[in-house]
């Protein structure tokens, strides 16, 4: 007896043992696995389209010079340009995005209290990126930085984030332990 | 006269084919006329007593969707005048402010209906909620109206940055963190990092066609707010206030 398909039409080209697919319902899967390919390729198409390639806004990557440019502590040379801090210690340097972590506000140094004030909603930070005060719910984002292995001078950028989850200690309303942080490409041993 | 010269109007195709059917004094033509017609159509041939009761729905609906219209209008008129462009748009507004014929009456028009708006929606929601008129079988119409809040607030706050004032700019700063934080997709949020999320691929980096809200994202919001979510929530008014022709008014019998 032949073999029929669902809707009682004689399958064709079924060989004995395999399974028999009827005419009908290969046109049917090649015409709507084309379709549906077709679609899809508009979709990605379309969002590709939507992902902008070229941007037309400040860097993100900054050369700033050899390391030996900047002198102990905090330096606000960036900030206009590349929304950064340069803080440079005895062992190494790193840099502090200058955002505020509490709604995006510039907040200013204050190198007599040696302190990050945010003039927005008073977040207080100190060097290491640490909440001493205010809304703040997390540290001060730090940047990668690393060393250009051609002219040697100092990397910045500010794409690539430092954001470890912190806790709070005595004293310290949000608090990452400073040498946690030291790792590559978040902190530059000099 | 008179009467030969209205003979020869209505015998004409034009008023034959606005005028379809006889006068409206007979059950018969008077539901002829509303299912013939498409505006007409809208509304129901009977209609329950207590559903006209202003006190029943406080016409919060039907104010809603006259602030949409208001805002189309005016929404218009003023993009006449405006371009979205870092370095105009703000000049633009001040523009249309104080120097261009009745754009102050415009624009002040188009702000204060968006507010009323948003206001209007969310009394409509609360009015539907106490009444109970959320339930089988409208709930169907429920979510539609939860779709149409969120197209509500969505238009109303992409509308907040094409002012591009200081206002305008922290607000979607702020705004945009909050995109920042979605899971998975966010670089701020759970899971975001672990999948490869950074600030220039992450949802926000789409949303505003950048890593800081710049001539990108303006551009991005002024077309998402002309065309894109009129587009989205006419589409989401003309289900809505279908289903409600067809579930028919809810109310006391």
């Amino acid at each position: 007896m032949p073999l029929k398909d669902m809707r009682g039409f004689e399958a064709v080209g079924g060989e004995a043992g395999s399974e028999p697919v009827s005419r009908r319902d290969f046109f049917t899967l090649v015409g709507w696995g084309g379709f549906l390919a077709a679609m899809g390729g508009v979709g990605l198409g379309s969002f590709k389209f939507y992902v902008p390639t070229v941007l037309y806004e400040p860097p993100t990557t900054f050369k700033i010079g050899p390391p030996k440019d900047y002198g102990l502590g905090v330096d606000t040379r960036w900030k206009t340009e590349g929304q950064f801090w340069v803080v440079r210690e005895a062992q190494g340097m790193y840099a502090l995005i200058s955002i505020c972590r509490h709604l995006g506000c510039t907040p200013n140094w204050f190198p007599d209290q040696e302190r990050f004030r945010c003039p927005c909603h008073g977040s207080i930070y100190d060097t290491n990126g640490n909440v001493r005060g205010g809304p703040a719910p997390r540290t001060l984002w730090r940047a990668a930085i690393s060393l250009d292995p051609i002219d040697g001078q100092v990397v910045v950028n500010t794409s690539v984030r430092q954001d470890p989850d912190p806790k709070s200690i005595e004293g310290i309303a949000v608090y990452v332990d400073p040498d946690g942080r030291k790792v590559k490409p978040f902190y530059l041993d000099v | 006269m008179i009467e030969r010269f209205a003979k020869f109007v209505r015998d004409t195709q034009v008023w034959q084919s606005l005028f379809r059917h006889g006068y409206p004094d007979n059950d018969r033509n008077q539901s002829l006329i509303m299912f013939s017609s498409v505006l007409l159509h809208l509304h129901p041939v009977k209609i329950k007593r207590s559903a006209l009761r202003f006190r029943y729905t406080m016409c919060l609906g039907g104010m809603s969707a006259f602030m949409f219209l208001l805002l189309t209008f005016t929404g218009i008129f003023l993009m006449f005048y405006y371009v979205p462009d870092t370095r105009q748009a703000y000049h633009n507004i001040k523009d249309l402010t104080s120097n261009v014929f009745m754009g102050g009456l415009m624009r002040d028009l188009h702000k204060w209906s968006a507010e009323a708006m948003v206001f209007l929606v969310w009394a409509h929601m609360f009015r539907v909620f106490m009444t109970g008129s959320y339930k089988a079988p409208r709930e169907f119409n429920w979510v539609i109206g939860v779709l149409l809040l969120t197209f509500t607030l969505l238009l109303s706050w992409t509308g907040y940055l094409l002012p591009w004032d200081q206002l305008a700019l922290w607000a979607i700063t702020v705004g945009t963190k909050m995109a920042e934080a979605t899971p998975f997709i966010g670089y701020a949020g759970p899971w975001g990092q672990q999948l490869g999320m950074r600030v220039d691929n992450d949802i926000r980096f789409l949303l505003i066609g950048g890593t800081v809200v710049g001539q990108n994202a303006l551009l991005r919001f002024y077309v998402l707010h002309c065309v894109a979510l009129p587009v989205l929530i006419t589409a989401g008014m003309v289900v809505h206030f279908w289903r409600i022709r067809k579930d028919g008014f809810s109310g006391p019998l």
